[in-house]
């Protein structure tokens, strides 16, 4: 006996999937009647790129974004999978969308299918609510701040505040927003979609498709002929989702939320209507970001009590037709308009710009250093520098950077040879001490008058107090005899000598002569009276001025193009 | 649902949607049963088509740790502390390794302790550093004054680390380490467990 007669006699699958695959369709196999099955596939495609997904994300706040940043970069075809969940969702209500117009106008919510309809636009409202609960997840800009939007404007409705406290888990978005996020998407609604179904299955097991209004009064079996068409348009629906998902390179996935740094988050694409129309509502906008969904679902669901006609030709109904065809050019509309005024908006641009860099710099950061515990946004943190860099911005830049600055240009190429010849032959020069008091007296130093060998000597004699490997220890010997007779009146030379009127240049250059120098610029061995730098030993600990010193050895020999590349601080 | 209607007679909108030439349109009694088959086949290899296109990069996804590093620390020995503690001759001491930076799937930890280990010196001043993970099974082994004794099902290892009595097949495991500066490092490497052979898992 074969396994499948043994598998017949205890299960009866060969006549109970005969019987199924010989479902009569009311008026014969049409590529009308595919709906079904397309959206069946893409919500079986849902569930396998979710439970993909699941396996590698963590619906924390601290770790959302770096789990899914890891999907797209380090896990194999994490970014395809994420890509086709992501434009799979569109798909899905694209498709549920279509399903339910074509019932509209066909007829199909005409007695007796009224629920048989009703349900269709719950289940359309249900497979919305996947995207909308599913955008926030990444705990990117995108989503936190989208996700913002949505529960704001939840709230405004009657009763809202208590289901906003609910969907968020508390008073404000953080881990429970998440959690709660992630159990909705991933376990309420899926059991929802599947329980909808299959009461709709059932339903339509009892009365059968609706047919086209002027279909033929013929029944044939599903399989082979209806089959084969919802196989072709299944193909196409899937190879059309994939070729969108590669065109479009995945999902996009924006840097870590943060609440202190502004984005313009967009709604899902078919809330876009909603979100154009509250533009024109001014102060209504409340109402209408509420009331418009109502009016369409409540016209919907109201929709088999009002047309009640046991007509279906969509000729003789032009009322709902009219009613259709308006609404649908209004959504449509409202939709194109809203992504015209995106697009012409040129400040918007720049600021989509700015936040995709931002995003492709956590990326690249999050791939080689990984992400902190403590959450995306500390991600940055792990950029090189990325301490030094801080607190220039706020204690140094303001002296040493643009055009009101009082000291010293400190920027790339400090430090180098060509930046000691360039001091050494004109130190109060604008990029060198030109800006400050000290420049205006006649204590400013004067310039070198040693040219040629001899000025590369002193170049050289004064680089290797940093310390560097790569002196030229002849130029150097030579140096030191030149200061000997020409510096030496100003400078010492010798560890921990006090030097006045000018430092002395002992390992001027090296970590700890600038680490030192950034504590204590009057030091006796530093610039002593003739200061005018603020000293910092208080304000900043061992560790920043270390930090410092070597981001500024880094910049010695960095060009201008690393600097862009570290991104802002 | 309406009632069975004979099969062959096409409905008319069907023909509109398929050129004459295609076997949907040939329903002729005679090539019935070959446009049956065709159409089965089709329809299989279409719905082969598609799953093959969801599977395999699912598959591909979902096997990815496989051979894949997702916890790790960086090889270099880990500073343990300075020589002059480990006297010769004292019994062993424990010290915990803790990786700077650990990598655990997207995250990047900071001081991870990755496992212990027993140090020692003898009295003509030899150093030995032993994992202080069971060979047998991996418990955490400890020392009660003479040597070292695994919790789990006794083994007993000598203070050089061979076994003396219990189930373990080898004795336990040294780690490499350095003296730098003074200090010493041991870098931390995990075993396979349960063999008599020593070999890295
Ligand atoms: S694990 Fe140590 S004896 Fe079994």
């Amino acid at each position: 006996m074969s396994i499948g007669s043994w598998l017949e006699e205890r299960t009866g699958w060969r006549s109970n999937v005969g019987a199924a695959l010989d479902t009569k369709i009311a008026g014969g196999p049409s590529f009308a009647h595919v709906f079904g099955a397309v959206l069946g596939s893409i919500l079986v495609i849902q569930a396998v790129t979710g439970i993909l997904l699941a396996m590698s994300y963590s619906p924390s706040v601290s770790a959302a974004w770096a789990s899914v940043a890891y999907i797209e970069d380090q896990v194999a075809l994490g970014w395809f999978i994420r890509g086709m969940h992501l434009y799979g969702s569109s798909a899905m209500v694209i498709v549920a969308g279509l399903y339910l117009l074509q019932s509209a106008v066909w007829g199909g919510y005409k007695k007796p299918r009224e629920l048989v309809w009703i349900l269709q636009v719950v289940i359309l409202g249900v497979l919305m609510l996947f995207p909308l609960t599913g955008h926030g997840l990444p705990w990117d800009q995108q989503g936190y701040w989208a996700t913002k939007v949505e529960l704001g404007i939840t709230a405004s409705a009657p009763g809202g505040a208590y289901i906003v406290q609910l969907a968020q888990g508390g008073n404000d978005m953080g881990n429970l927003t998440l959690t709660r996020l992630y159990a909705i998407h991933a376990l309420l609604l899926p059991a929802l979609v599947l329980i909808l179904w299959l009461v709709r299955r059932a339903l339509i097991r009892h009365h059968g498709l609706t047919p086209k209004w002027n279909a033929p009064d013929t029944a044939v079996g599903y399989f082979p002929d209806q089959a084969f068409r919802d196989a072709i348009a299944i193909a196409l629906a899937v190879a059309a989702l994939i070729a969108y998902t590669v065109y479009q390179g995945g999902a996009p996935l924006a840097a870590p939320a943060d609440s202190t740094v502004p984005f313009d988050a967009r709604p899902e694409w078919f809330i876009r209507p909603l979100f154009q129309l509250r533009k024109y509502a001014g102060p209504l906008e409340h109402l209408a970001a509420l009331g418009a969904p109502v009016v369409v679902g409540g016209f919907l669901i109201g929709l088999p009590f009002v047309d009640r006609s046991p007509d279906r030709s969509p000729r003789r109904r032009p009322l709902v037709m009219a009613a259709l065809a308006l609404g649908g050019v209004v959504v449509l509309a409202l939709v194109g308009l809203s992504f015209r005024d995106d697009a012409n908006d040129e400040d918007l641009a720049k600021r989509v710009a700015w936040s995709e860099k931002r995003a492709a710099q956590a990326r690249s950061l999050a791939l080689a250093n990984g992400v902190p515990p403590t959450g995306g946004t500390a991600v940055f943190s792990t950029a090189p520098h990325w301490q030094a860099r801080v607190i220039w911005q706020k204690a140094c830049a303001s002296c040493h950077e643009g055009d009101d600055r009082k000291g010293p240009l400190i920027t790339v190429g400090y430090g180098s040879r060509a930046w000691i010849r360039g001091f050494l032959t004109d130190p109060s020069g604008d990029a060198y001490f030109g800006r400050t008091k000290l420049a205006k007296t006649d204590k400013a130093m004067k310039a070198v008058e040693q040219t040629g060998a001899e000025l590369d000597a002193l170049v050289e004699m004064v680089y290797a107090q940093s310390g560097a490997k790569d002196v030229d220890a002849k130029k150097v010997e030579i140096g030191v005899g030149l200061f000997d007779s020409v510096c030496s009146d100003c400078h010492e030379r010798e560890a921990g000598k006090d030097s006045d009127p000018g430092p002395n240049l002992f390992g001027m250059g090296s970590l700890a002569h600038r680490a030192s120098l950034i504590a204590n610029p009057a030091a006796p061995t530093m610039y002593g009276a003739h200061n005018e730098m603020p000293a910092f030993a208080a304000d900043t600990t061992e560790s920043d001025r270390a930090a410092i010193a070597t981001w500024l050895a880094w910049m010695q020999t960095a060009t201008a193009r690393d600097v862009e590349a570290l991104g802002e601080p | 649902m309406g009632g069975a209607a004979p099969r062959g007679e096409a409905p008319r909108f069907q023909r509109s949607l398929v050129g004459k030439e295609s076997p949907l349109a040939d329903d002729s009694a005679s090539n019935g049963a070959s446009r049956r088959r065709f159409l089965k086949l089709a329809t299989c290899a279409l719905g082969g088509g598609v799953g093959a296109a969801v599977a395999i990069p699912a598959i591909r996804y979902a096997i990815t740790p496989i051979g894949e590093k997702t916890v790790s620390a960086a090889d270099d020995p880990i500073d343990a502390l300075p020589l002059e503690q480990v006297k010769p001759g004292a019994p062993p001491l424990q010290v915990t390794l803790v990786a700077p930076v650990q990598r655990d799937g997207w995250a990047a930890v900071k001081n991870v302790p990755l496992g212990a280990a027993w140090i020692r010196r003898d009295t003509g001043g030899t150093l030995t550093a032993l994992s202080a993970v069971c060979p047998h099974l991996g418990c955490a082994v400890g020392f009660d004054g003479k040597q070292y004794v695994c919790p789990c099902h006794d083994s007993t290892f000598a203070l050089d680390g061979a076994v003396q009595a219990g189930p373990s097949k080898r004795g336990l495991d040294p780690l490499p380490f350095e003296v730098v500066e003074g200090r010493l490092r041991i870098a931390w490497v995990r075993y396979r467990l349960g063999g008599p052979d020593r070999e890295k898992a």
